[in-house]
């Protein structure tokens, strides 16, 4: 025994058990993620349930399963139910109903011992729509232009409508929002020449023809686009949802039409995957609760580069200072256990600093000098995606700092030797030599940024993410890049969806995919680095000794 | 006392005074210095004249303030917070230790190989133009030049060649130290250091380069330190013998290993220490 404590075995069982542990709960967290957030583009079968309830009364209830779970019986003894009392726990479903013109929850439980039958019938129909959720339930008729028609032509108006939808939401988007845009830049001109007292009637002239000519447009466009809507709105599909009722449907409103029972494997993998490909390319709808999430994911992904582009270089720049040029003495020591310290801030409190200096002063600033026209309504006075940027650089400044100062410290004294002999200046040898061999430690560096940057949710709801942005930050209108603007951020996307939404028990499959989502991008964003950060190494490698 | 046939012997020119050199054969010129490490006092009151054209080789034993000399020749010593240099080197006429000297442009002047080859982690071209591209010299045919020029002079050209563009870090030691010197060479300084360059190499390796030290100084006034004595017998011209910070004996190689003048430079070419 003493021998086997003395070979040090036990101290190997121990850390060997340690990485084992950190390796278990890495793989359950990102598989608990994987398996809930993927399951919720399956499509599932749906079910019709023919039961009675406990006042004898005969009910259908149609939907997908959800969850199943036990409860103790004796939790629904008021219920008065005709079950054995040695039965402890009884059975329930929580089934996904949809429907939500008729009943006001998406969702209901029911017991496992009132069904009576439950069925998997081919025709029914899963009806994905814009407004209102999903809708189960049987096709009655399909309606082309107020006359019945056969419903195989169905999928086809369903294909048509979409057609047209992404023809109007183009107009909207790019064609009316640039007229808009540039509607609002001349009227901005026009305040603009007022401010300095510069405007001439001559001018006014000119801003009234172009205002005028851009409001011509705006009709023609805006009578495309009527006529469009005429289109998709003379086509319905009536419907009859599990208690009967029968229901008219807009196929204006119909995204997909599904008959999830008839589908084979090989139908339901191909529907899995434009699933998830429609989730991330989509914008959402319904408060969050349905759709994609794709402005979240460009939102977070345009953050986190601007966070990388602004806070490399402030961090070389710093590591640089303190190692080469500032002096070996108390103040310097003081000043690198400051920034060390300054990594573990809580992340609330440098969202409040954003907020307190880049958007109220900085920003406040900038808009009294350059966007005065705007006043009283703020440009940069506001949360926006720079503003966030320049918080979590600040943020991440420690990181890249004490990475890029180790990876200086690295360099071997001969390689500044080497470049001093053949008469380089200091900067020169640091430029030439010493910043490309760091290279690799700088990128640890950036790594390490952007992993905790892109996490980061908290300061951001101080400093510019928005639930529901209307605009993305890049768009076809001059500057193309709107650093003013506000934005969508997964991690905060995961916190509104979850948690501030009107249907949390519908949105928690939607959690587990924007979580999975969010996981994947900054994984993603950092294999990228550290794909980069491995060829610089093999590039700057230095010879052993 | 150990046989020393030094091979280039023959080769050598006439014999100089070293104590009374023309103005035009002297190279450098060290007068009275004293080198202070915080308050050790690591050389005391070296005076010499190096020659031009020719190789001198400091030898001693480890300590003896070899090397700390061949660095205040290039000031490479001023990296060094605690270091404090009295008395003056001149070069060309002019004392490298005034104010007034640009540090950079001395080092161009006064070139300089280490002991452990150290290329950059570069390319072998970037290598050899690194001193040029410093200068601002960017012309492709100039740079093309200057490395077939350097390479060559280095004794390189023939195994590099067809790989030019390849990491340098690819080379062996030998080659290394080598592509250091082609390195130092490339722009063209009047005088070359060399701190004991085949320490950290093999025998052919060291060899190879004894051999491209005697080519070098055609060119170049060559100041080598050197633990191995047969090497400083073999490539050097003149010898220095120092011993604890002070210049012990200095002339010229033959005469220095054959009839040396103090007991204390017997002493250590005989290997009773050091």
């Amino acid at each position: 025994m003493n021998n086997w404590f003395k070979s040090g075995s036990p101290w190997v069982w121990l850390s060997a058990g340690g990485v084992s542990i950190s390796l278990i709960s890495v793989i359950g967290l990102l598989g608990l993620i994987a398996w809930r957030g993927l399951s919720y583009f399956w499509p599932a079968d749906i079910y019709q349930f023919e039961m009675t309830d406990e006042q004898g009364k005969h009910l259908t209830v149609i939907g997908e399963v959800y969850e199943k779970e036990s409860i103790p019986a004796s939790q629904l003894v008021h219920l008065n139910l005709d079950i054995d009392s040695s039965v402890e726990t009884i059975e329930r479903l929580l089934i996904k109903t949809g429907n939500r013109e008729l009943v006001s929850l998406d969702f209901r439980w029911i017991l496992v011992p009132q069904i009576n039958n439950s069925s998997l019938p081919a025709e029914l129909v899963v009806i994905e729509r814009r407004t209102n959720g999903n809708f189960y339930g049987y096709i009655e008729d399909v309606i082309l232009d107020g006359q019945v028609v056969e419903q195989n032509q169905m999928l086809q108006l369903v294909e048509r409508v979409s057609d047209f939808q992404a023809e109007m939401e183009e107009l909207q988007k790019s064609d009316i929002g640039a007229i808009n845009y540039q509607i609002e830049r001349t009227r901005l001109k026009e305040r603009k020449h007022i401010l300095d007292d510069t405007l001439t009637t001559q001018l006014q002239q000119e801003f009234k023809d172009k205002v005028a000519g851009l409001k011509a447009d705006y009709k023609v466009l805006e009578k495309q686009l009527m006529a469009l809507r005429e289109k998709i709105s003379r086509d319905q599909l009536v419907v009859r949802a599990m208690d009967g009722q029968k229901v008219t449907i807009n196929f204006a409103d119909v995204l997909q039409v599904t008959f999830n029972n008839k589908l084979n494997v090989f139908e339901k993998l191909k529907m899995f995957f434009s699933q998830i490909g429609a989730f991330v390319s989509k914008d959402p709808r319904e408060a969050n609760t349905e759709g994609g999430v794709f402005p979240a994911i460009f939102g977070t992904v345009l953050m986190v580069l601007l966070m990388t582009v602004i806070v490399s270089p402030l961090g070389v720049v710093a590591a640089i200072y303190l190692h080469e040029y500032a002096g070996n003495n108390a103040l310097t020591k003081l000043l690198r256990i400051a920034v060390i310290n300054l990594a573990g801030v809580p992340s609330i409190v440098y969202g409040v600093f954003g907020l307190g200096f880049f958007v109220y002063m900085v920003g406040g600033s900038l808009d009294q000098l350059f966007y005065a026209e705007t006043l009283p309504s703020p440009t940069f006075g506001t949360p926006g995606v720079m503003w966030s940027a320049l918080t979590l650089a600040i943020l991440t400044l420690p990181v890249v700092i004490v990475s890029t100062e180790e990876g200086l410290s690295r360099i071997p004294s001969a390689m500044r030797h080497g470049s001093l002999a053949l008469g380089a200046t200091k900067a020169e040898t640091l430029w030439r030599i010493i910043l490309p061999i760091a290279s690799p430690a700088i990128m640890t560096g950036i790594i390490l940024a952007i992993a905790r940057a892109a996490g980061e949710v908290a300061p951001l709801m101080l400093v510019g993410v928005v639930k529901m942005a209307p605009n993305l930050p890049i768009d076809g209108n001059f500057p193309f890049l709107h650093l003013d603007r506000k934005f969508m951020h997964l991690g905060f996307h995961i916190y509104d969806v979850g948690f501030q939404s009107p249907n949390v028990e519908a949105a928690r499959p939607l959690v587990y995919a924007t979580a999975l989502l969010l996981v994947s991008i900054i994984v993603a964003l950092n294999i990228t680095a550290v794909s980069i950060r491995n060829r610089l190494r093999e590039k700057y490698r230095m010879l052993e000794h | 006392m150990i046989s020393v046939t030094p091979k280039n012997l023959s080769a050598h020119n006439v014999k100089l005074d070293l104590n009374n050199l023309s103005p035009e054969q002297v190279a450098l010129e060290i007068k009275h210095l004293d080198l202070y490490y915080g308050n050790k006092q690591a050389l005391q009151n070296i005076s010499m004249s190096i020659p031009k054209g020719q190789v001198t080789a400091f030898i001693g034993p480890s300590g003896c303030g070899k090397s700390t000399l061949l660095r205040c020749i290039n000031r490479m010593n001023d990296l060094v917070d605690i270091c404090k240099i009295t008395g003056e080197i001149n070069l060309n006429g002019e004392n490298i230790y005034d104010r007034h000297t640009d540090v950079a442009a001395l080092r161009r002047k006064v070139g300089m190989v280490f002991q452990r080859p150290n290329p950059f982690p570069k390319s072998i071209y970037e290598n050899v133009v690194y001193g040029l591209r410093i200068t601002g010299v960017n012309n492709r045919r100039v740079l093309d030049e200057a490395v077939e020029t350097a390479l060559r002079s280095a004794a390189l050209w023939n195994e590099v060649k067809d790989r030019l563009h390849e990491s340098a870090l690819g080379l062996s030691g030998g080659q290394q130290q080598r592509l250091v010197i082609a390195r130092a060479i490339a722009i063209e300084p009047e005088v070359l250091l060399l701190d004991e360059p085949t320490s950290a190499l093999d025998p052919i390796s060291t060899l190879t380069i004894e051999e491209l030290i005697n080519d070098l100084k055609k060119q170049f006034t060559v100041v080598i330190v050197t633990h191995n004595m047969q090497q400083a017998a073999r490539v050097s011209d003149q010898t220095a013998f120092m011993y604890m910070g002070d210049l012990i004996e200095y002339s010229d190689t033959n005469t220095l290993f054959t009839t040396p003048a103090k007991k204390k430079t017997e002493d250590y070419i005989t290997g009773r220490y050091g």
